[in-house]
C-alpha cells in the first residue's frame, strides 16, 4: 500500500493494513489477553456435550435459507441445513459436504454429483437426489438465491444418489456458489407439506435441529444425532439470543451470560480484550461499507457529482470516529486486502481533497452544492454514526444532507426499490470475487441498487464467470474495481476486520472471514 | 352493589366502542392504501385480494367497521406481517412479561411507599417528611428511561451483578427470571412509588384530623393501633384509586423500559410494529392495552365502591 | 395579582422552581450565543473525552461538546413543551367548556370522547399518532399536544360546572348576554387557576414525552441534539463514557423537577380546595 505524503492518520492506516495483510498471509490470527492466552490450548480431546449460548445482533426474520437476506436469519438457518459443498476453515477454500464425489464435463457445462449414502433429514427421511433437484430448482426462482443460478439450465436425477446439473454457460464460481451456506438442500416432502412456506419450519439435515424459536427471546436448537459427519456436532444444544444493543451484548459476554459474540463491534474490542475470561480472535473480514448514490436520480446521475462526494469524504477520520481505527479505509477498490483479487496498487481517492470536490461540483453545475437525503438503517448504530459524520463532511462542500434513520425492513425495502438518493450501508462479500461485484454492479443484477450501468463492466463481469484461470480472473476483477472506483456509484468507506469474542471455555470454533457460523458444528465446551 | 356495577358497565360500554372505532381508524388514517400498509414489504397481489375480502375493504366504511368488529369480538385481531403470526397470539405470548413487570412495579412501589407515606404524615414537617417529599418529587421528575440507563450503568456495567437486558421465563428458571426483571422493575416503579407516597401522605394527614380518629383515641386505643388500623384503612382507599390510574402510566412506561432492557413484552411489540409499519399488530396492541385499561379501572372503581359504600349513593 | 405575586415569592419551593425554569429558558433562548463550542463540530482529537474545564460535560463519540449540545437540547425541549401545552390547553379548554356549558347530550358525547382518549396510555397514544404522522419535530409537538387534550378538557369541565350555577352567571344569562360572552367574561376567568396549574405540570410531562419519543427513535431526526436523542445515543456508549448519557438526564430531571415544584406551589396558592386539604 503506497500513500503519497502520509499524514499521521494514513500512517496508522498503513500499519494496520500491513498488519492485516501479514495476518491474512498466515491464515488466521489470535488476539487475546495474556491470561486467556495461557489456557488457550484445549486440554485433551474435544468433549461432547454442553449448551452453548450465542448472541446475535438482531432476531432472524425467516428460517428459510433460500429467502434469508439478513445476517441473523442466515446464522440461524445455516446451522439447521446442509449444503452440497461447504466453506473449509481456510478462507477461500471449499470442500464437499453432502457430496461424496463430483465431476465436471470437459466443456464445464455439466456437473455430476454423487451424494453420500444414508443422509437423513431431521424428519427422519433419507435425503435423495430428488431433494437436491427440488432444492436447486427452488433456488433458481427464490429471491435470495436466484442471482447465482441464472446459468443453471436443468437438474436431472440420474440415480437415487446422483444428479446432473446442466449449465447454459461455464461458471467458474459454481462450486463456491453451491458452498454458500444458504444454498441449502431442503426436505422436499416437508416443504410441500407446508405449501412452500418454511419461514418457521426446519426442513434441514444439518448438525442441529430446531427445538423452538420465540421471537426476540431465543432460537433453540439441539444436536441432530443422525448428522452424517461422524462425531459431530459436539454440543448438546445451541441457543441463539438476539441482543440488539452493542453495549448490552458486550456486558452479557463479560458477565458470563452468553458464550459467544460472532462479530464484535469495533468499539467493544478494547474493553473486551481487558477481560481475562474472554478471548478474541480476529481475521480479515469481507464486510465492507459504502456510501451509495442513486445514479438514476439527479444530481447523482452525473459522475462528477459522485466523484466530488468520494473526494469530500475523510475515510481515515471516519475510520477513527466510527471504527476506532479497527477497519481498513478503502481508497481504491473494494475487494479487501487478503483476498487474491484485491487491487493493491489502486488508489483512486488517496486522501480527502475538498478543492477537487468543489471543482467537480462546479463543473457539474452545482457550484453551491445541493440538498439531499441520506437513508440509513436505524438498527445499525455504527452506520447511523457514520452517516452523521458524512453529513458534516459534505456540508463543507455545500451539500446539505438530511440523515433519515429507518427501521431495517423498510430501509432495505427502499434500497431494493431504488427509492433513495444516498445511503450508507454495507455488503458482505462471500468468497469468490464474483460475489463482491456481479450482484451489485452488473446492469441487470438483482442488488444493483445504485442503478449503475457500464457495458464494459458488464462484459468484464460476464467474462469473469467464464474464465477459470485465476491470474486471468485477477486481471479482470482489478479492471472492474478500477472502473467502479472511478465512476463512484458507491464511495467506498472501509473494510471491516471480523472478530469473534468467546469465553475461554469455548474451543474449536473457526472464525471465517464471511461471518458464517457453520463451524459451531466443530465447537465444544470445556466446563 | 349490582346496580352500581351495572351502572359502571353502562358507562364503560360507549368508551369501549369509542376505543374500537379509534383503533379501527388507525389503519385508515395511515397515508396510502390500507392493504398496502398492512402488507408492507411482503406485498403480493394474492394476499392483497385475500385481505380486501377479509376486511371487506370494498364495502362502505360502516360495513367495514362492523366486519372488523365481529372479527375482534371473536378474538381474531388479524395477522401480523412481521413474524408471520396471528396478532392475538403474539400479544398473548408477550403478555406475561409486561404483566410481571407492571405488577412487580406496583407491589414494589406499595411496599416502599405506604410505610414511608405514613411515617411522613406522622412526623409532618420533620426529617422523615422532608425525606419523603424529596423522594416523591424526584420520583416523578426523573425520567424512567434515564433511571433505567443509570441502573444498568451501575449494576450491570460497573458492578457486574445483574444482566443489562434480556429475559428468561420464570417457568424455566425462577432465579434467572428475577435477575433479569429486577432492574426494569426498579426503573419502572420509581415514579409509581413517588405518586403513591404523595397520595398516602396527604390522605393520611386528612384522615388523622377526622372525628372518628379522635373518637378512637378517646376510647383508649393505643396510638399505634389508631394509626395502623383505623387511619390506614381509610387512607388506603384513595391510594387504591391512584394505583388504578397508575396502571395507564405503567402500560405506557413499559414501552420505554422494555425497549431499554430488551424485554419481549407488549410495549416492545408496539415499538417494533411501528418501526416495521406492521399496522395490524399496532392496531391489536393499542386496542388490547386500551381495553385492558378500561377493565382494570372498572375493577378498581367497583373495589372502591365496595370498600367505601358512601360512594354508591 | 400583586398579592398573588407576594405569596408566590414567599413560597420557597415554587420560587426555586420558577428561578431554575427561568434560567433554563434563558439558556434555551440564548443557546447559540452561550454555547462554548459548536454543538455539531466533530473533533477527532476529543473523541469520548471526560469532563474537563474546557468541556464541562465531556465530549461524545464524535468529539462534540456535550454541554453545548445540552444547551441546544433545552431549546428543543422548551419549544416542544410550550407549543404542545398550548395546543392541549386551547383544544382541551374549548372541549371542557362546551361540555360543561351546554350539558346534556353534548356533555355526554364529549365526555365519552375524552374518556376514550384517556384509556390510551400517553406514550402509546403519542407513538400511534407519530406512526400516522411520521417523525419530525412539528409532529412531535402535535402528537404530544393531542395526548394532553383530555386532561385539560376534564379540568376545564369540572371547574366550569362548579361556577356555571353561580349567581353572576345566572344573572348574565337573564340579562340576555350571549353564550360566548358569558364563557369568555364570566366562566373563563374563574376557571383559569386550575388550568394554569395543569399547564405547568403538563409542561413537565411534555418534556418527558418528547425525550421518551426521541429515545425510542420515533421523535425528532437522529442528529438533532434533543435531550431524548442525546440520552439514547449516550446509552449506546455507556461502557466507554458514562457522561454522554448522564448529563442530558440531569438536564431533563432538573427541568421537570422545577415544573413540578412550581406547579405544586401554584396549586397551593391558586386552588383553594387543594390548599385546604394540605
Amino acid at each position: 500500500m503506497i500513500i503519497e505524503a502520509p499524514s499521521n492518520r494514513s500512517i496508522l492506516a498503513i500499519v494496520l493494513a500491513t498488519l492485516l495483510l501479514a495476518v491474512a498471509g498466515c491464515g488466521k490470527s489470535t488476539e487475546s489477553s495474556p491470561q486467556a492466552a495461557a489456557d488457550r490450548q484445549p486440554e485433551g480431546e474435544p468433549e461432547p456435550g454442553g449448551d452453548l449460548l450465542v448472541a446475535l445482533q438482531a432476531d432472524g426474520k425467516t428460517l428459510d435459507p433460500h429467502k434469508a437476506s439478513d445476517a441473523a436469519s442466515m446464522r440461524l438457518s445455516e446451522n439447521l441445513y446442509c449444503t452440497l459443498f461447504r466453506y473449509a476453515p481456510e478462507y477461500g477454500e471449499i470442500e464437499p459436504h453432502l457430496v461424496a464425489d463430483y465431476a465436471f464435463s470437459d466443456d464445464h457445462l455439466q456437473l455430476d454429483l454423487t451424494l453420500h449414502s444414508g443422509i437423513r433429514f431431521h424428519s427422519g427421511r433419507v435425503l435423495r437426489a430428488s431433494d437436491v433437484q427440488f432444492s436447486l430448482l427452488r433456488m433458481k426462482t427464490s429471491a435470495g438465491r436466484r442471482q447465482q443460478f441464472t446459468a443453471l439450465d436443468s437438474v436431472e436425477v440420474l440415480a437415487p444418489d446422483k444428479v446432473r446439473l446442466t449449465l447454459s454457460q461455464p461458471m467458474a464460481p459454481l462450486l463456491t456458489f453451491l458452498a454458500h451456506p444458504m444454498s441449502a438442500i431442503l426436505d422436499q416432502e416437508l416443504v410441500e407439506k407446508h405449501d412452500g412456506n418454511i419461514d418457521r419450519v426446519d426442513a434441514g439435515s444439518g448438525p442441529f435441529s430446531l427445538v423452538e424459536w420465540k421471537n426476540d427471546l431465543h432460537c433453540k436448537m439441539k444436536r441432530f444425532d443422525d448428522y452424517h459427519v461422524e462425531n459431530r456436532p459436539f454440543l448438546d444444544t445451541l441457543t441463539f439470543r438476539p441482543i440488539p444493543d452493542d453495549t448490552a451484548r458486550m456486558i452479557a459476554l463479560r458477565n458470563n451470560e452468553i458464550h459467544m459474540i460472532l462479530d464484535v463491534a469495533a468499539r467493544n474490542q478494547r474493553t473486551l480484550s481487558n477481560v481475562p475470561s474472554v478471548k478474541l480472535e480476529t481475521v480479515p473480514g469481507t464486510f465492507w461499507e459504502y456510501l451509495g448514490m442513486n445514479t438514476t436520480r439527479k444530481p447523482f446521475d452525473q459522475v462528477k457529482v459522485r466523484q466530488a462526494v468520494a473526494w469530500a469524504i475523510d475515510r481515515a477520520m471516519l475510520n477513527k470516529l466510527v471504527k476506532f481505527d479497527q477497519a481498513i479505509p478503502l481508497m481504491g477498490g473494494h475487494i479487501p486486502p487478503g483476498h487474491w483479487a484485491h487491487a493493491e496498487e489502486l488508489e483512486t481517492y488517496p486522501e480527502r481533497d475538498l478543492q477537487k470536490a468543489r471543482e467537480l461540483l462546479a463543473e457539474a453545475g452545482y457550484p453551491d452544492g445541493f440538498d439531499t437525503v441520506l437513508k440509513v438503517g436505524s438498527d445499525y448504530s455504527y452506520q447511523v454514526n457514520a452517516a452523521e459524520a458524512v453529513k458534516q463532511f459534505l456540508q463543507e462542500v455545500g451539500i446539505d444532507v438530511r440523515v433519515q434513520a429507518m427501521e431495517s425492513s423498510l430501509f432495505f425495502d427502499s434500497l431494493g426499490s431504488g427509492n433513495f438518493d444516498m445511503t450508507l450501508v454495507g455488503w458482505l462479500g462471500a468468497v469468490d470475487p464474483d460475489e463482491f461485484t456481479y450482484p451489485i454492479f452488473h446492469t441487470d443484477a438483482q442488488w444493483n441498487q445504485q442503478g449503475y450501468s457500464d457495458s464494459e463492466v458488464d462484459g468484464w463481469l460476464e467474462a469473469g464467470r467464464r474464465t477459470f484461470d485465476r491470474s486471468a480472473r485477477r486481471d479482470i476483477y482489478q479492471k472492474v474495481q478500477a472502473r467502479i472506483a472511478r465512476d463512484a456509484p458507491m464511495a467506498f468507506l472501509y473494510a471491516n476486520a471480523r472478530t469473534v469474542a468467546m469465553q475461554g471455555t469455548v474451543y474449536g470454533f473457526v472464525p471465517h472471514a464471511t461471518v458464517s457460523s457453520i463451524f459451531l458444528r466443530d465447537t465444544w465446551l470445556d466446563e | 352493589m349490582i346496580v352500581y356495577i351495572a351502572k359502571r358497565l353502562a358507562v364503560a360500554l360507549p368508551v369501549l366502542l369509542g376505543i374500537s372505532m379509534l383503533a379501527f381508524a388507525l389503519i385508515h388514517l395511515v397515508p396510502g392504501d390500507p392493504v398496502t400498509a398492512m402488507l408492507g414489504i411482503q406485498y403480493n397481489e394474492e394476499q392483497a385480494i385475500e385481505l380486501r375480502a377479509q376486511y371487506g375493504l370494498d364495502k362502505p366504511m360502516v360495513v367495514q367497521y362492523l366486519v372488523w368488529l365481529r372479527h375482534v369480538l371473536t378474538g381474531d385481531l388479524g395477522h401480523s406481517m412481521l413474524h408471520d403470526q396471528s396478532v392475538a397470539r403474539a400479544i398473548l405470548e408477550r403478555l406475561p412479561v409486561t404483566l410481571q413487570l407492571a405488577v412487580g412495579s406496583v407491589l414494589l412501589a406499595l411496599v416502599v411507599s405506604v410505610p414511608l407515606g405514613i411515617a411522613a404524615a406522622m412526623r409532618q414537617h420533620r426529617a422523615p417528611d422532608i425525606l419523603a417529599s424529596t423522594f416523591g418529587l424526584l420520583g416523578i421528575s426523573i425520567p424512567n428511561f434515564w433511571l433505567g440507563t443509570m441502573l444498568t450503568l451501575l449494576f450491570a456495567l460497573v458492578l457486574g451483578w445483574l444482566p443489562s437486558g434480556g429475559y428468561i421465563s420464570p417457568t424455566e428458571d425462577l432465579v434467572g427470571n428475577l435477575r433479569y426483571m429486577l432492574l426494569p422493575t426498579l426503573a419502572l416503579s420509581g415514579a409509581v412509588a413517588a405518586v403513591i407516597l404523595r397520595m398516602t401522605r396527604s390522605s393520611m394527614l386528612e384522615v388523622i384530623r377526622m372525628d372518628y380518629i379522635d373518637m378512637a383515641r378517646a376510647k383508649g386505643a393505643s396510638p399505634r393501633r389508631v394509626v395502623w388500623v383505623h387511619a390506614l384503612k381509610n387512607a388506603l382507599i384513595p391510594v387504591l384509586t391512584i394505583v388504578g390510574i397508575q396502571i395507564g402510566y405503567l402500560l405506557g412506561g413499559s414501552v420505554v423500559i422494555e425497549q431499554i432492557f430488551t424485554l419481549p413484552g407488549i410495549g416492545r411489540l408496539a415499538v417494533q410494529s411501528i418501526n416495521a409499519r406492521d399496522y395490524p399488530m399496532l392496531q391489536g396492541v393499542i386496542l388490547f392495552v386500551a381495553v385492558s385499561f378500561v377493565f382494570i379501572n372498572l375493577i378498581v372503581d367497583i373495589l372502591y365502591a365496595w370498600l367505601n359504600p358512601r360512594i354508591r349513593l | 395579582m400583586r398579592e398573588f405575586w407576594y405569596q408566590l415569592r414567599r413560597h420557597k419551593p415554587a420560587m426555586l422552581g420558577l428561578v431554575v425554569l427561568s434560567l433554563m429558558a434563558v439558556a434555551a433562548i440564548g443557546a447559540p450565543w452561550l454555547s462554548p463550542h459548536d454543538p455539531y463540530a466533530m473533533q477527532v482529537e476529543h473523541v469520548l473525552g471526560s469532563p474537563t474545564p474546557q468541556y464541562l460535560m465531556g465530549t461524545d463519540q464524535k468529539g462534540r461538546d456535550i454541554f453545548s449540545r445540552v444547551l441546544h437540547g433545552a431549546r428543543i425541549s422548551f419549544k416542544v413543551g410550550s407549543i404542545a401545552v398550548t395546543i392541549a390547553l386551547f383544544a382541551g379548554t374549548a372541549i371542557g367548556l362546551i361540555a360543561a356549558y351546554y350539558g346534556g347530550i353534548v356533555d355526554f358525547l364529549l365526555s365519552r370522547v375524552v374518556d376514550v382518549l384517556f384509556a390510551f396510555p400517553d406514550i402509546l397514544l403519542a407513538l400511534a399518532i407519530m406512526a400516522i404522522l411520521g417523525p419530525s419535530l412539528t409532529n412531535v409537538m402535535i402528537a404530544i399536544g393531542i395526548v394532553y387534550i383530555p386532561i385539560f378538557a376534564r379540568v376545564a369541565r369540572g371547574s366550569a360546572l362548579s361556577v356555571k350555577h353561580e349567581s353572576f352567571v345566572e344573572a348574565a344569562h337573564s340579562m340576555g348576554v350571549s353564550n360566548f360572552t358569558i364563557i369568555r367574561r364570566h366562566i373563563l376567568p374563574n376557571i383559569s387557576a386550575p388550568l394554569i396549574v395543569q399547564a405547568t405540570l403538563s409542561f413537565a410531562f411534555a418534556i418527558l414525552a418528547e425525550a421518551a419519543l426521541s429515545f425510542l427513535g420515533l421523535g425528532v431526526e437522529p442528529d438533532t441534539p434533543s435531550w431524548g436523542i442525546l440520552l439514547s445515543r449516550g446509552k449506546d456508549w455507556m461502557g466507554e463514557a458514562w457522561w454522554i448519557a448522564f448529563f442530558p438526564g440531569i438536564a431533563i430531571t432538573l427541568a421537570v423537577l422545577s415544573c413540578n415544584l412550581l406547579g405544586d406551589g401554584l396549586r397551593d396558592l391558586l386552588d383553594p380546595k387543594a390548599r385546604k386539604a394540605s
